[in-house]
């Protein structure tokens, strides 16, 4: 059955992927990087993994996470990247602003 | 000792510019990194006055229980006074903890690893050391098993560590064996830090102290080895690491005190990656007084690890948890505003009866309640969408193992595969919401607090700001009593404020000292399940839907 479809797909004006298209993709990226998935059994719900569970976890992400971020707007002039955003210079002498 | 806590002694504009470069630098750091630092103090004084270390055992000895059944039921700090004043002997400590490890932990299944022999040794050494053994002299301490411990396994519950020994101890528990703790065991996790403690392939290992018959309730993750090994007085005290919940949680399922510092304020050289940029070691504590003690000694510069370099000074963690004791009726250390969430004490059920009863206490120790309202683009911009940005961090230091064998990921494979599947531009929107996410902390609520009540962990875990768990009562259920607790949040290095409002709280009432129901009393009355009986399991779309 194919996963739900992402409505930030069909903001695009363009046809939502199938299952097919994305597990294409998908074998497509692990192959150009070197990971092989044909080790897990096709389909077993015993098994830790399987090929199928992989695959539809991966389709969903695609559907639903990577078109939501990707829509997602911030000011291009606010706010740079960081990594840590919690780091701090050594405290100096200015207070917090008055409490 | 200073007269204010650090929180308020910081440039947030200056930091706020700077991040960026900070940001670049500590992208150099990497858990695989060599060993060796050496800048530690041995005492683990660093940032703890004289003055300040005395007022608190001092505080430490007022509060000591008439008399428990064994010295395992000590807090450590209570277990620290009194090895200090030689009125209890580490060896005596440890043994109680093993005994108690020997007995119950067949059906905790706490442990990966006990270290039996080492312990002893350790604590007989101690001995002839003195009191310049340091803070922690004798105390047993229970290591999540993603901590580097030298020669000993370090496996993070997966297959891919399964082997794996260590040739040094990670920089956290160098620190806390060089003051004197004594590691006893390295405990059970989630498989690389992701959910509940499972095996490799999602057999529940680990349950909670407070339901042992019942594996379902969970016990926390991903640190729960750790939390139940506190929470049932199998050790004195523990860390646990956090990138998503994973000591908050735990000590919240457990009735303990979790804290999770801010980002670089303790080293992460030695400990196995989950996310570079959310990882965060802390204790899970009986009390605000453990977790001061520990995070003491934890705390600090590491020049292999670039994210704890440029920070701060380390401050009086120790005073910060030590209530004013001359002033009984207003033990709050610091005049402290406490943000509130509208709503956040509304409802009929215990939790929100020990919400309002913590906000009742709180006012009538002095901390003065301020409403503060997150605006909906903080709501956003801390969301689940924005949260799955970590998992490229996951995936990329495990590539090699990825390539190896994908079995080897057993049941927490998903998670690693989805984020191979996030592009750049992707994963830099993710970081920009990040520093929009602080910024939009520090003006909406940290403009009109000094900390805040948090109603969930993640916002906090994504951009590295400290959070406190303390529990404020117990429910019932049809297993019996169970507590429930309250998050905290500060700004950057609030650690002392934190500490400050747990330690009030802590002074006013008993929650964090009602322990589980003991295990050889279950046992008679016939109330576990056989040993060695099915935990059940959880799949890989459970762990992906928990992941941390």
């Amino acid at each position: 059955m194919p996963d739900d479809r992402s409505p930030a797909l069909n903001t695009t004006g363009g046809r939502a992927p199938s299952d097919e298209e994305l597990d294409a993709y998908i074998r497509t990226r692990l192959a150009l990087i070197g990971i092989d998935l044909s080790v897990l059994p096709e389909e077993d719900p015993d098994a830790p993994a399987d090929q199928a569970g992989v695959h539809r976890s991966i389709r969903n992400f695609l559907r639903n996470t990577v078109p939501a971020l990707s829509a997602y707007e911030l000011d291009p002039q606010a706010w740079p990247p960081v990594l840590y955003p919690a780091a701090l210079p050594p405290v100096g002498e200015e207070r917090v602003g008055e409490r | 000792m200073s007269d204010e806590p650090q929180d308020r002694r910081v440039d947030r504009r200056s930091f706020l510019a700077r991040m960026g470069a900070l940001g670049a630098a500590a992208a150099l750091g990497t858990p695989f990194a060599a060993s060796g630092s050496g800048h530690f103090d041995r005492t683990g004084l660093r940032g703890s006055s004289p003055e300040g270390a005395r007022e608190f055992w001092q505080g430490v000895r007022r509060t000591l229980p008439a008399s428990v059944d064994s010295p395992a039921e000590l807090t450590a700090s209570e277990a620290a006074v009194l090895i200090r004043e030689g009125t209890l002997d580490p060896v005596e400590l440890v043994e109680a903890c093993l005994d108690r490890i020997g007995r119950w932990d067949d059906r905790y299944l706490a442990f990966n690893t006990v270290l039996a022999e080492e312990a002893r040794a350790s604590a007989r050494a101690l001995n002839s050391e003195g009191d310049d053994a340091g803070l922690l002299r004798g105390i047993p301490l229970a290591v999540k098993d993603n901590y580097y411990t030298e020669g000993v396994l370090t496996t993070a519950n997966s297959h891919i560590f399964r082997d794996f020994r260590p040739e040094w101890d990670a920089e956290a528990v160098r620190r806390l064996r060089s003051a004197g703790g004594i590691v006893i065991g390295k405990t059970q996790m989630g498989p690389l830090a992701t959910t509940r403690a499972l095996t490799p392939d999602g057999k529940i290992t680990t349950v909670n102290a407070w339901t042992p018959a019942n594996p379902s309730v969970s016990p926390g993750g991903s640190s729960s080895g750790s939390a139940t090994a506190v929470a049932a007085r199998m050790a004195s005290s523990s860390i646990g690491t956090q990138t998503g919940g994973s000591i908050t949680v735990p000590a919240l399922a457990q009735g303990l005190t979790g804290l999770k510092p801010t980002m670089g304020r303790v080293s992460l050289r030695g400990v196995i990656p989950l996310t570079y940029s959310r990882d965060h070691p802390g204790p899970i504590a009986r009390d605000a007084r453990d977790a001061a003690l520990l995070l003491q000694v934890m705390a600090g510069p590491d020049p292999a690890d670039p994210r704890t370099l440029g920070l701060p000074p380390v401050p009086d963690y120790l005073t910060a948890a030590t209530p004013r004791g001359d002033q009984e009726d207003e033990p709050i250390r610091w005049p402290t505003r406490l943000g509130v969430l509208p709503g956040w004490a509304d409802g009929d059920d215990p939790a929100a009866s020990g919400r309002r009863a913590f906000l009742r206490e709180m006012e009538a120790a002095g901390v003065r309640m301020v409403e503060v309202t997150p605006s909906e683009q903080w709501d956003e911009l801390s969301s689940s969408l924005m949260n799955a940005v970590r998992l490229p961090e996951r995936t990329e230091p495990f590539l090699e193992y990825l390539r190896e064998d994908v079995r080897l990921f057993g049941v927490s494979l998903n998670s690693w595969m989805q984020g191979l599947f996030l592009s750049a531009d992707e994963y830099l929107k993710g970081q920009r919401a990040r520093h929009a996410l602080l910024a939009s902390t520090l003006d909406e609520i940290f403009g009109h607090c000094d900390a805040v009540v948090q109603t969930g962990h993640v916002p906090f875990d994504m951009i590295g700001l400290p959070l406190l768990a303390l529990p404020t009562g117990h429910r019932p259920t049809e297993d019996g009593p169970r507590p429930h607790g309250i998050l905290l949040g500060a700004p950057p290095f609030g650690e002392e404020r934190l500490l400050s409002i747990a330690a009030a709280w802590q002074t006013r009432t008993e929650h964090h000292r009602v322990r589980p129901p003991v295990l050889d009393e279950l046992r008679e009355a016939r109330l576990l399940p056989p040993a060695g009986a099915s935990r059940g399991r959880l799949s890989a779309e459970d762990v992906a839907e928990r992941s941390q």
